[in-house]
């Protein structure tokens, strides 16, 4: 019961505070960019509707990772700069449910992007083949780049002092997952190149989103992308249950 | 009177075999290159299959050849080479060993991704020829088609982040509100 509490009170801090809303609002900025951008050139235009809705997936996975980033990082650390920490662990919750409620909250923040992301894949992909799987998987997709990453960098926020170190790390480690993205496919095919594809959270939900949209593929191909993102999350999760048992302020 | 078609096919089997110059398919020296495009309209956003065949005419095996695709832009005015690295087209194939008498298909698969009329031919390189081998300009066109509506777009694109501050807005007003009340 307690634990709810805390879960809604995150909830309702993140989608209400000013803070919140100028995250939707830059989510809102990007994929409308991305989306005028489609139509304004002439070679974009004439993508295929489901690669489009593929390359506004990647936007979407990527506003996905970054609020799991941000959130993550100023989940502990946060309160420590603030100086609220102390008055959160005295609390009768465990630090642990602390945890749990945060990342809850960075969560709820990723099911209203995603909401506000579906009128821009029904706007490039509505003419095309496997808009719905589309949802599905995007959904699925973010859902768990949304609890590694987040659970990661609470994990992180729970151990370190500031919220800068950490959001240091995060921006880090969101650009060598991001990496196989900004370097193109042909990079991608070496031996190291596919290896860390397979390795790579981020890789894993991308790859799965272009097998469903893209090729059409069924969920017999998805499988090894899901093992890699379901180990993920359990590594993510436990490494938060670990680090969140004794919090320090 | 039902004719029959055989002698024809004959007398056309022996035309090509005799006069290969006249057969649609170019050669030069003992290797004959051949393209075909697939049948129906073609509209921008597919991507079309054309059938290429590389026959070796001669007696001797040919080794190490390279065919590759090269596609022109024949708009009256603005003729140019096309890069294929934006139609998605595999670049080219190396046939390792072809024996006499043998023939090498490819499956040339390309996105079409601009309208217009266009030309496509097959070049083979042979490393022991001089001239490369070039098969005849296969001619086609691509009809207009935007794939990515503006009509849909924009909407979207222009009114969710307004209609998203407006919202925003509503709940500061309902806020300051509520505070002073």
């Amino acid at each position: 019961m307690k634990l709810m509490t805390l879960i809604r009170k995150e909830c309702i801090e993140d989608i209400f505070s000013s803070r919140g809303a100028a995250l939707y609002l830059v989510g809102c900025g990007v994929l409308s960019v991305f989306s005028l951008l489609l139509v304004s050139n002439t070679e974009l235009s004439l993508l295929d509707n489901a690669q489009a809705v593929y390359m506004m997936a990647g936007i979407i996975m990527s506003l996905a990772l970054l609020i799991s980033v941000i959130r993550g990082s100023d989940g502990f650390a946060g309160e420590r700069d603030r100086e609220t920490l102390e008055l959160l662990l005295i609390t009768p919750v465990s630090a642990v449910d602390i945890g749990i409620a945060k990342l809850m909250g960075t969560f709820v923040s990723w099911l209203i992007i995603f909401l506000l992301s579906i009128p821009y894949l029904w706007a490039v992909g509505s003419t095309g083949q496997n808009l719905w799987p589309a949802f599905i998987y995007i959904f699925i997709a973010g859902s768990f780049l949304v609890l590694i990453f987040g659970g990661f960098m609470l994990g992180l926020s729970a151990r370190m002092k500031t919220f800068k170190e950490v959001l240091s790390i995060g921006l880090t480690l969101f650009l060598l997952s991001a990496s196989p993205v900004i370097l193109g496919p042909s990079l991608r095919q070496s031996g190291i190149g596919r290896l860390i594809d397979h390795v790579n959270p981020f890789g894993s939900a991308l790859n799965m989103i272009d097998s469903v949209v893209v090729d059409s593929q069924n969920i017999s191909f998805q499988l090894p992308h899901l093992a890699t993102l379901t180990i993920c999350t359990i590594f993510a999760l436990c490494f938060l249950y670990a680090t969140t048992r004794r919090v320090e302020l | 009177m039902k004719k029959s078609f055989f002698p024809d096919l004959i007398f056309i089997t022996a035309i090509i075999l005799l006069f290969p110059a006249h057969c649609p398919a170019a050669g030069n020296g003992s290797v004959h290159v051949n393209l075909q495009r697939p049948a129906g309209t073609l509209t921008m956003g597919d991507t079309p299959v054309f059938s290429g065949t590389v026959t070796n005419m001669g007696t001797k095996t040919s080794q190490g050849l390279v065919v590759y695709l090269s596609l022109v832009s024949l708009k009256t005015g603005k003729e140019h080479p096309v890069d294929l690295e934006d139609w998605s087209a595999q670049k080219a194939v190396r046939i390792n060993r072809l024996a006499p008498g043998e023939t090498n298909r490819q499956e040339w698969s390309m996105r079409l991704i601009q309208a217009g009329r266009f030309g496509i031919a097959l070049t083979v390189v042979d490393p022991l020829e001089n001239r490369p081998i070039i098969s005849d300009l296969v001619h086609f066109d691509v009809q207009q088609k935007a794939t990515v509506s503006s009509a849909r777009i924009l909407p979207v694109a222009a009114g969710e982040p307004l209609l998203l501050i407006v919202i925003f807005a509503l709940f500061q007003w309902r806020r300051i509100r509520s505070r002073r009340e």
